[in-house]
């Protein structure tokens, strides 16, 4: 499943990313790469959402989050 | 005896850097751009224990890859002569994203020392971090700071001077181990912070001994092994290296894995009783951040900055009038008693009191402003406006991410300009500035502030509010036409930014900002407006007969009726009024100044000046409707020279420059045409 479709409360793994390499990069500096631990904190139907990754928040468009696959709901 | 210590400021964007940087140099600042980039670089210096201290503020990053400009500019900088020692300022509230940078920047080998900022926030949430277990892992010293109450300073910098003392250029940290013959995985912890795996850490010993020999000038070599693994653009081409057995294929995601997994051990022995409830920014983001409030709540801030700045600043207002009164009608008795010829006292009180002075007096609204806007940004609201406008943004092709600078337009486009800055796509940067001028800055509101209270009485604040969602309105249009007219349709780039903690802004930053742009806005009054003051003068008291007590035979009036053609069809068919817009392209401001020596009134905000110029209007037939025009037109079109100024040095380029001076006039015209008509139906 992508990132997109998680949902808010839910901690998810990152398996895999289909990003421009410019976009991987800044994620991965930010700390957002496979095997990373994320959780969805808020969400808007057809928008962005907020999530929480290695002590902070970030908001994310739903271009990024559509093309994040994460596998696993892990209880928060 | 005198040293002189080189620091270098680095750490993540929003990690208090600024804050901490600001505590030890106050406003006392030199501004510039790094060499041949259009990256800010701050530089101040301070004495202290006989040390003279030299600090650079680093450009924010969350790492050291060469992919952009900031990051390029800060480990250039680290790796060369300048700096002797590097403090890295971490948020102690996200330590897991910070340590990260921390790691890079020990391995480019200069002495390293963390600035744990905002220990505060860890503690309010009942976490604590073993402050022995920590330096001890990382190998350099940590210390414990809080930049907005200024505890720890001291001994930061005591820490800078004594650990820059031992700084070889090479990655050792620990001292302990002395004979360093035998190197196993073993010996590699106790000299090394991070250490990767056997299979990366024996590339690195191979790639360290190829690139001794190929170039022997390489100081620091570990940290350049690394980044040919990483396969690093600028250091592959700078010391290419023909070894395709070891540089198979790029190792960066195991080296950041590996950094990742090091940082979670640390974090996990250091970090004792993370706190699982909500903390208060979560709870504040339900509703900041709702996915149907958000946007009400947004609004009401905004109309709750600018009621303030109406309403506060109007009060205040007060005490500035009185004092200009005494200094006009002073300077006026006070010449004349000595006999100063009346031209030069018609120069000095109708052109420069009455231009300059009239600007001084909306000080106060402006201020306001400012520190409303300071407010929003400190606190951490503001990246949350950029999630809530994501939507809509989303439907113009823009990111949510383009929404900050146009909520900065609100107080001074130049700087809203730049902070498009933060924007990666070209193109959507470009689409950003078009619209931004579109957002009402504070320059514009001594003219809603003085044709508003003139003309629509009672209802003032509403009009001049009005011009700000009007603004609104346009740059949303504009956007959206602009979209669809687009041949490229490129798919706008999606919204990324870090929502950093909400925190009670700190007064010295926002002390700081709002008297920057207070300096910025006497200065201009200074210079701009005080030189348009004294050519307008001119131009309305000379005409080709010399000077003049008639303004309708002078140059100005001849150059007015020249262009009023254009301004006929839209309600603006008055010379004094034209004169006053063209005027205005050097600063907004100006057409009220202009306004002041037009037609000779000495004090324009007060209410003598309003009647004055309320009569002096109506005589022209000028009423209402015609100030709405007015102040829709202002709204629009070409907010003012620095504006020009910047967006040409953002786009290089003089037909971008020149087709956004263009758009805006032809905006403006438009949209006022189409207001002053619906008005004439209406009325």
């Amino acid at each position: 499943m992508t990132l997109h479709e998680g949902e808010a409360g839910q901690s998810y793994r990152v398996s895999g990313l289909e990003l421009p390499t410019a976009l991987e990069r800044r994620l991965e500096a930010l700390g957002i790469l496979e095997g990373t631990a994320v959780t969805v904190l808020r969400k808007k139907p057809h928008g962005a959402m907020v999530i929480y990754v290695r002590g902070a928040r970030f908001a994310i468009g739903r271009r990024i989050a559509e093309n994040i696959t994460v596998s696993g709901k892990e209880v928060h | 005896m005198e040293h002189s210590l080189s620091i270098g400021f680095a750490g993540n964007p929003n990690c208090g850097k600024t804050t901490l940087f600001n505590a030890y140099t106050g406003a006392n600042l030199k501004v510039a751009n790094w060499p041949g980039v259009t990256v800010e670089k701050k530089e101040g210096s301070f004495k202290f224990h006989d040390h003279l201290y030299k600090l650079v503020d680093l450009p924010g990053a969350y790492s050291l890859t060469s992919y952009t400009l900031e990051e390029q500019v800060t480990r250039q900088y680290i790796l060369g002569p300048e700096v002797d020692v590097i403090i890295d300022v971490a948020d102690a509230s996200a330590l897991e994203r910070n340590l990260y940078l921390t790691l890079q920047l020990i391995e480019l080998g200069k002495p390293v020392i963390l600035a744990l900022n905002m220990m505060d926030i860890v503690e309010k949430r009942g976490m604590e971090i073993d402050l022995h277990r920590l330096p001890e892992m990382l190998g350099i010293p940590v210390i414990p700071v809080s930049a907005r109450r200024k505890t720890g300073l001291d001994i930061l910098m005591h820490a800078a001077a004594h650990h820059a003392d031992g700084g070889s250029d090479l990655p050792l940290i620990h001292h302990h181990d002395e004979s360093g013959e035998t190197v196993t995985q073993q010996t590699r912890h106790e000299k090394l912070a991070m250490v990767y795996s056997p299979d990366i850490e024996e590339k690195i010993d191979q790639l360290s001994a190829l690139l001794r020999e190929s170039y022997p000038e390489i100081v620091n070599l570990r940290w350049h092994a690394v980044k040919l693994l990483e396969g690093d653009r600028e250091i592959r081409e700078r010391y290419p290296l023909d070894c395709p057995d070891i540089l198979d294929r790029s190792y960066e995601k195991e080296i950041i894995n590996q950094k990742y997994d090091f940082i979670e051990e640390i974090v996990s022995e250091v970090l004792v009783n993370r706190d699982r409830k909500a903390a208060v920014t979560d709870r504040a983001d339900t509703l900041l951040t709702h996915p149907v409030l958000g946007l009400p709540i947004f609004l009401l801030v905004m109309a709750l900055v600018f009621f303030l700045t109406f309403s506060v600043g109007d009060w205040l207002k007060g005490y500035f009038e009185t004092g200009l009164e005494l200094l006009s009608g002073g300077a006026r008795a006070g010449l004349a008693a000595l006999h100063v010829s009346p031209v030069a006292i018609s120069l000095l009180v109708d052109g420069i009191i009455a231009g300059v002075g009239g600007i001084l007096t909306f000080l106060p609204n402006i201020f306001i402003l400012f520190l409303a806007l300071a407010f929003l940004e400190d606190s951490g609201y503001m990246s949350r406006v950029a999630y809530v406008m994501d939507g809509i943004m989303g439907r113009l092709g823009l990111s949510g991410r383009a929404f900050i600078p146009m909520v900065l337009g609100f107080g001074c486009t130049v700087p809203a300009i730049m902070a498009t800055r933060t924007l990666e796509n070209k193109h959507d940067r470009y689409r950003t500035m078009l619209i931004t001028p579109f957002m009402s800055c504070s320059a514009r509101l001594p003219i809603y502030v003085l044709f508003s209270s003139i003309f629509f009485a009672e209802h003032a604040m509403l009009a001049a509010f009005s011009m700000y969602l009007l603004g609104l309105a346009v740059a949303v249009l504009c956007a959206f036409l602009i979209r669809l007219g687009d041949r490229k349709q490129e798919d706008p780039s999606s919204l990324l930014i870090e929502l950093p903690e909400y925190k009670s802004p700190s007064a010295r930053t926002i002390a700081i900002y709002v008297w920057e742009k207070v300096k910025d806005y006497l200065t201009k009054a200074g210079t701009t407006i005080f030189i348009a003051s004294i050519i307008m003068w001119f131009l309305l008291h000379f005409g080709p007969g010399g000077y003049s007590e008639e303004m309708s035979v002078t140059f100005g009036s001849m150059l007015g009726r020249f262009v009023v053609p254009f301004f006929q069809p839209i309600g603006l068919g008055f010379w004094q009024v034209v004169v006053a817009l063209i005027a205005g392209v050097s600063a907004k401001e100006v057409v009220v100044s202009s306004c002041a020596v037009l037609f000779g009134i000495g004090n324009i905000n007060s209410a003598a000046g309003m009647t004055a110029l309320q009569g002096s209007l109506s005589a022209l037939g000028f009423g209402a409707l015609n100030a709405y025009a007015l102040m829709t037109f202002s709204l629009l079109y070409v907010p003012c020279a620095a504006t020009l100024a910047v967006i040409h040095r953002e786009t290089e380029s003089w037909r971008r420059t020149l087709l956004t001076a263009v758009f805006q006039i032809g905006v403006a015209w438009v949209v006022t045409f189409a207001v002053y008509h619906i008005g004439l139906l209406l009325v």
